[in-house]
């Protein structure tokens, strides 16, 4: 069933075939004051595609926030700090650009006009003494060149476009007004009001209920197909995931683990935290005095054997296990790790041992689902 | 009598209890506080009789006496009378009548078949009295020089506001720049921005604002005098004669000190400098305005610190909201950000910590006027009329209407301002308690 809805070279949508993102080998820390460093990211990989949906998983603290937000460059520096790597961004007029390098000046029409965010916390992301209509005209006459009178009409559309019902009316409205939903969908608003080509939408419903979540999932996944836009989706929650992504990246301790398209990644997860990930969800029907625990798994030696090429020394990484004997130590700080194709289309971090080739693994490239315009 | 019902009819439906909905406190919560209400009252009370009345306590008393403004006006023979509704003892009648105009006496004592010096020793009651009613009379008393105290409360009212709103504007102005900049920027600079406020914190302000009230002086009198322009003037003409005598010109050290050591040659060069460099010579009322303007930047340059440490927490806890980052990832250039969604979100704070720093500017421009530092005489201000008041209170003779007036109204002014303040700043408080 996987491989059969995995159909790559079935691509009529020329623009889709190009890569819109691509995070190569990326690495931020983070100064800790008299400490050492802390290594928020290392040796990230990623890629997404226009019109896809790209989710990225894990628990709080695993760097999903801090590898989209480096893409924005909002990471405060100092004390953040882009240690390796680079994120190659394909602008509107096909240019191949390193986000990572540009300068703030720069960045700014990268900002909201290529690349929108929306935030986790719909209660606060917006700004409590203006109007959500003065906000959205903000956005808008930000980055382009259009009448007071336009950028009004553009932003009543745009409220239209999230499902605001009465947009012209509630323009006039101030943030408190609004219920947590009805805020989160503002935001989206004003994310969509420039037409960016890729979304970056941070735990966009995890402060939500589930019918708002719903709602508000539903919306970026049309607004995604019908404006052809690239979504890096962070959530922590897997039926989320499930219900949305095209392509699932799950990341521990700064670290991608797995990387697959999402019907592989939940038919066969290959390293042993996805499928703690997986078995810690309860399921209707089945009875357990407690829960199955994410350490039930990855303690257990055995489920780092199970890797196709295990018997190379292909062992899926984990910070808490002793690295293998014959690890080919890189003269950088995630030397020891690698993004490795275990499978087609499916990446798991491993040990960088002897069995595991290469040290300069590309971006996980997944065409995945491409939707048929013709 | 018990009524009996038919069985035909409906029992009466029970009424239903109307469920007490607590009444919904609605109403603005700064007029909700009372103290607040009656403070705003008076204060916009005070604010209409001090600065409204200004053009009229400031402009000539007499048309045919130019230039002696109302407040100045007065008559040294009806000094320190009491108010006029005090009962009046017999030196202050007799203070009293002495000042009524000798014309107007004889007509009174001819009216009365009296002499002048019967009216003046009170042996002729009924002339006395007819006297009295002609008498200058003054609804606050007056003061040493027969000034209308009322006319100078209201004028030194609205110095003193004046002051006190003007002072308050400057120290907010730069303490919610100077804040919120070290504040936005951060790291080091903020550090380094806070730590020089920690500095002025530890020295006296009301040495600052002595330094600041005499160097400002000092470069006021220099611009009237000219004298080191004309020194440096002396000093060349010495220069130019001696190289023209001699052909050997002489160091601007030397020319120095002959000019400081021969009285004869700096008298005579002096004399010569006056007349190219005149004194400029100040209007009355340009040296006060001067003299004004010094004090309320040098009160407003001190007390500005306060405002700088309330207003950087108040960023530091806003620029870590999501909303300003959201700006930011919109593309919100840095000032932008800080003048579009920071500035704005500070009015609150900004408001309160102005209420109150109004009332600190007065009283401080009181404490100074009261030192002798302040606004100088002959132009009042709430300060310097209470010590006018202090020095005229003594033990045999107490000329308590000096001193209580101002003390009064300066008291009541602050108290009015502070329950202004505290009503804003509750209003303002998200988490107070309904």
């Amino acid at each position: 069933m996987t491989q059969a809805t995995t159909q790559p070279a079935m691509n009529t949508n020329k623009m889709t075939n190009v890569p819109l993102m691509e995070v190569k080998n990326l690495a931020v820390s983070f100064d800790n004051g008299s400490g050492p460093r802390i290594q928020a990211v290392d040796g990230v990989r990623m890629t997404v595609y226009p019109n896809q949906t790209l989710a990225v998983v894990g628990e709080s603290g695993c760097g999903k926030s801090v590898t989209a937000m480096s893409s924005m460059q909002l990471i405060p520096r100092p004390p953040g700090r882009f240690d390796r790597g680079e994120i190659i961004y394909r602008m509107e007029n096909g240019e191949k650009v390193n986000l990572l390098t540009r300068t703030e000046h720069e960045m700014r029409s990268v900002r909201g006009n290529e690349i929108a965010m929306i935030f986790q916390e719909p209660m606060t992301s917006l700004n409590p003494v203006y109007t959500v209509g003065d906000q959205i005209i903000e956005a808008i006459t930000l980055h382009q060149d259009v009448s007071a009178k336009e950028a009004w009409k553009i932003a009543v559309k745009s409220m239209d476009d999230v499902g605001i019902p009465d947009p012209e009316g509630r323009m006039k409205a101030y943030p408190h007004q609004f219920s947590g939903g009805m805020r989160q969908r503002v935001m989206i608003a004003m994310a969509l009001a420039c037409q960016p080509r890729l979304l970056l939408a941070d735990e966009p419903t995890t402060a939500l209920d589930v019918t708002i979540q719903a709602q508000i999932l539903e919306l970026i996944k049309d607004l995604k197909a019908t404006r052809d836009m690239g979504v890096i989706l962070i959530t922590h929650d897997l039926g989320v995931v499930a219900e949305n992504a095209d392509v699932v990246c799950v990341m521990y301790a700064g670290r991608v683990v797995e990387y697959a398209n999402v019907y592989d990644l939940f038919d066969n997860p290959r390293h042993p935290y996805t499928r703690g990930l997986l078995a810690s969800i309860p399921k209707i029907g089945t009875e357990h005095d407690r829960l199955i625990t994410i350490d039930e798994i990855v303690d257990n030696p055995e489920e780092f054997k199970k890797l196709p090429g295990a018997d190379k020394g292909v062992t899926p990484w984990w910070p808490w296990n002793d690295a293998p004997d014959d690890l080919v130590r890189l003269d950088q700080p995630a030397g020891d790790y690698c993004l490795q194709e275990v499978a087609k289309d499916h990446w798991v971090g491993v040990w960088h041992t002897k069995g595991v080739v290469g040290d300069e693994s590309p971006a996980p490239q997944l065409h995945y689902r491409v939707v048929d315009n013709a | 009598m018990p009524s009996v019902s038919s069985p035909n009819t409906q029992p009466e439906p029970e009424s239903v209890p109307a469920l007490s909905v607590p009444t919904r406190h609605r109403d603005n919560p700064l007029t909700r506080s009372k103290p607040a209400l009656i403070g705003f009252a008076f204060l916009a009370l005070m604010f209409f009789a001090c600065l409204g009345s200004l053009p009229w306590t400031l402009s000539a008393a007499d048309s045919s006496v130019s230039g002696v403004p109302r407040y100045d006006t007065g008559e040294p023979k009806s000094g320190r009378l009491p108010p006029q509704w005090w009962p009046y003892d017999e030196i202050d009648t007799s203070r009293s009548i002495a000042a009524v105009d000798k014309a107007a006496l004889a007509q009174i004592a001819t009216a009365h078949n009296s002499t002048i010096d019967e009216i003046l020793d009170g042996s002729n009651e009924p002339a006395a009295k007819a006297a009295l009613a002609q008498a200058p009379a003054f609804i606050l008393g007056s003061d040493t020089l027969g000034r209308s105290l009322a006319v100078r409360i209201l004028t030194g009212g609205g110095i003193s506001l004046t002051i006190g709103i003007c002072a308050a504007f400057i120290s907010v102005g730069i303490g919610t720049i100077y804040g919120a900049f070290a504040a936005y920027m951060g790291g080091k600079v903020d550090a380094i921005m806070m730590r020089i406020v920690d500095v002025l914190y530890g020295l006296p302000y009301i040495l600052l604002v002595v330094l600041l009230a005499v160097a400002s002086n000092a470069m006021l009198d220099e611009y009237q005098s000219r004298a080191r322009t004309k020194t440096n003037w002396s000093i060349n003409q010495i220069i130019d004669t001696q190289s023209l005598d001699s052909g050997d010109p002489l160091t601007k050290s030397e020319a120095r000190i002959i000019f400081e050591t021969d009285a004869v040659i700096q008298d005579e060069l002096m004399l010569q400098a006056v007349q190219i460099y005149p004194r400029r010579v100040f209007s009355a009322g340009t040296r006060t305005t001067l003299d004004v303007l010094t004090l309320l930047i040098a009160i407003g340059g001190v007390s500005w610190l306060t405002m700088a440490r309330v207003i950087r927490g108040q960023v530091l806890s806003l620029k870590n909201q999501p909303f300003i980052e959201a700006a930011r990832a919109l593309g919100s250039p840095g000032h932008r950000v800080f003048i579009r969604h920071l500035l704005p979100n500070l009015v609150g704070p900004i408001v309160v910590y102005a209420t109150l720093a109004v009332p600190q500017a007065i009283l401080q421009e009181s404490f100074l006027s009261f030192l002798g530092i302040g606004v100088k005489p002959p132009l009042p201000s709430w300060g310097n009329l209470a010590a006018e008041g202090l020095s005229e209170l003594n033990t045999f003779r107490s000329h308590w209407w000096l001193l209580f007036f101002p003390c009064a109204l300066l008291g009541m002014t602050l108290l009015a301002m502070n329950f202004v303040g505290e009503g804003l700043r509750e209003a303002f408080d998200p988490k107070r308690s309904r």
